[in-house]
């Protein structure tokens, strides 16, 4: 008789069984909780193992010896070819996907999804020692209970999906309600403190200011959302042109004096070349820059900002964004980029804003080819760096 | 050993043959239909398969690996980069295009019998057209590098080993599939094939 390895080898390697192996291999599939139904070249059951006795109550003396039509009236023609291919020498893979089953077998107690036990079935060719054809082994797994698993994951997955894309139209379509009125908003408010219509007092004007500000913030957040739920629909669109990483920077740094001379922080810059040409979306860019740069200010109090671009490679710039604020616990690290995320804590109002622009953030600069790496210490600031392609292609 | 253009073609024709053979098999299991693009053949050591291999397939990369013994003996691997097998996979048993998504463990067992249908269809051309009849073993799937695939082809023999590379496309509901095999096999099998060509079709 063979060893179990030598049987272990020949299931493995050498595809072709011989007839003590078949017998063996019974025995085995029953310590292994596999069926195993063996026939002969006219399809004639010559095994059938305990497994199969209880997954079919049907026993193996009242099998053995039959026609495998007469034992399975309802075999199916792709389950019989299968048998006859092995018989003939080629070793058979049915996947429960696309068969189903070998034999009909009524599905296991609790998993009733499908009316029939899902298997997942090897057939191999069973030859003499003289390489006669002696029929074929078909080795059948009950895998009923991992595919019901998998149906409720897919579904619940596929609701996931559904609710996700819910959220990303409601944010879309509130973005663009609230953007209207709040960009009317701050234009009434500038035609007030013009004097259109009429002369204003110096009493009325720090409260139209203060109107104007708080427009412009929410205009901000409001951006942010669309630009997420832009983002998360997959209708963001990249648009490259030739631009200068240097103007670029400058631009941002000039979008966010305000809020630096509000907190007196300082603001430093520091370039690797005068000019430093690139090949990229510029307003996704200049979003990128205006995000890191902003997300500096909120979290610093004391000290400043310093922005520091470079060339590590002749294929990419770096946008280095250190600052002097609160850092970033490690443990916070892995999730500052998730969204509607701050690192004090989930959906914090600790410091005022959506907790977007870093996901945001992020998703633009994957979008243009690029990413970011941050490092941080706690008490001693941050360090976010944007790698972008020089060249970025659609 | 290099191969003249004669024997080039009429690998070529074998492999053709076994891939529409599977294409026939598949397209009765899946009811849907299933073309195949005539293959394109490379045949070098196996020691400088890595360049060829690597202008074709990179990232992670799906494979079900069969080892084949009798009249010629060697190792095949059908290789399909991940996403477009977990692509192929839902193609076949939903017929839908949308999203492959990851390999769950149904769609590996799809893949192997996608695998064990096109690897036995080629592998049996030589036996049913050569007469040099091989077995196969029962496919084994892995996910994997480019860099773990060449270490896993089989090299226990002192005898030099040649690589046959058939790059061809599945081609069903408007979409087409790159795969790619592999077929590691010594020198003595290689001439074997090489003699029953000029037999068969000189």
């Amino acid at each position: 008789m063979p060893s179990p390895n030598d049987l272990a080898d020949a299931v493995e390697r050498g595809a072709r069984l011989s007839e003590d192996q078949m017998v063996m291999l019974q025995t085995l599939g029953d310590v292994l909780d596999v069926g195993v139904l063996c026939v002969d070249p006219r399809l004639v059951v010559t095994g059938w193992n305990d497994w199969l006795e209880r997954a079919t109550g049907k026993r193996a003396s009242a099998v053995v010896g039959r026609p495998l039509t007469d034992v399975e009236p309802q075999l199916r023609p792709a389950s019989r070819s299968a048998l006859e291919q092995a018989v003939r020498g080629t070793t058979v893979v049915m996947s429960h996907r696309l068969h189903g089953y070998l034999i009909a077998i009524p599905s296991p107690a609790g998993l009733e999804r499908f009316a029939n036990m899902q298997q997942s079935v090897r057939i191999l060719p069973v030859f003499s020692d003289d390489g006669e054809e002696r029929g074929a082994a078909a080795l059948i797994q009950d895998v009923t209970e991992r595919v019901t698993r998998e149906e409720e994951l897919r579904m619940a997955m596929e609701a996931a999906q559904i609710a996700n894309k819910v959220k990303s139209d409601f944010l879309a379509s509130m973005s663009h309600e609230l953007r209207t009125p709040i960009g009317a908003m701050s234009a009434y408010a500038d035609l007030l403190t013009d004097g259109i219509f009429g002369e204003i007092t110096e009493s009325q004007r720090d409260p139209l200011e203060r109107i104007k500000s708080v427009g412009n913030h929410l205009l901000g957040i409001v951006e942010q959302i669309l630009a997420f739920a832009r983002i998360e629909a997959g209708r963001e669109t990249v648009r490259p042109t030739d631009i200068d990483a240097v103007e670029i920077t400058n631009e941002a740094m000039i979008a966010v004096e305000p809020l630096i001379a509000k907190k007196h922080l300082a603001l430093s810059s520091e370039f690797a070349a005068p000019s430093m040409p690139m090949r990229t979306d510029a307003i996704k860019l200049r979003q990128i820059l205006i995000n890191l740069l902003g997300n500096a200010v909120k979290f610093t109090q004391t000290g400043g900002i310093a922005i520091r671009v470079s060339m590590p490679s002749d294929e990419t710039v770096a946008f280095e964004i250190k600052d002097t604020g609160l850092g970033i616990a490690p443990h916070d690290l892995s999730r500052i980029f998730e969204p509607f995320t701050q690192a004090s804590g989930s959906l914090s109002r600790s410091h005022e804003g959506t907790g977007l622009g870093l996901s945001v953030s992020r998703e633009l600069t994957r979008l243009l080819g690029g990413d970011i790496v941050v490092s941080s210490e706690v008490g001693v600031g941050s360090v976010f760096t944007a790698i972008l392609p020089r060249l970025t292609l659609v | 050993m290099n191969l003249d253009d004669f024997e080039l073609d009429s690998l070529s024709e074998l492999f053709n043959v076994g891939l529409h053979r599977a294409a026939a098999s598949l397209s009765e299991i899946t009811g849907q239909r299933i073309n195949v693009d005539m293959p394109q053949l490379v045949v070098c050591p196996i020691a400088e398969i890595e360049k060829p291999l690597a202008d074709l397939v990179g990232g992670e990369i799906a494979t079900v690996h069969q080892i084949f013994g009798g009249a010629v003996a060697g190792d095949a691997v059908l290789l399909i980069e991940h996403d477009k097998a977990a692509l192929l996979a839902k193609l076949m048993t939903s017929g839908e295009a949308a999203g492959g998504g990851r390999l769950d463990q149904s769609a590996r067992e799809v893949l192997a019998e996608i695998g064990n249908i096109v690897l036995g269809a080629c592998l049996s051309g030589f036996g049913d057209m050569l007469e040099l009849p091989v077995s196969f073993s029962v496919p084994r799937i892995h996910i994997e590098s480019l860099k773990s695939i060449l270490g896993s082809l089989r090299s226990d023999t002192t005898e030099p080993q040649y690589a046959v590379i058939v790059a061809t496309q599945f081609r069903l509901s408007e979409l087409a599939v790159d795969g790619y095999m592999v077929i590691a096999i010594p020198a003595t099998s290689l001439s074997r094939i090489t003699h029953a060509l000029a037999e068969r079709f000189g």
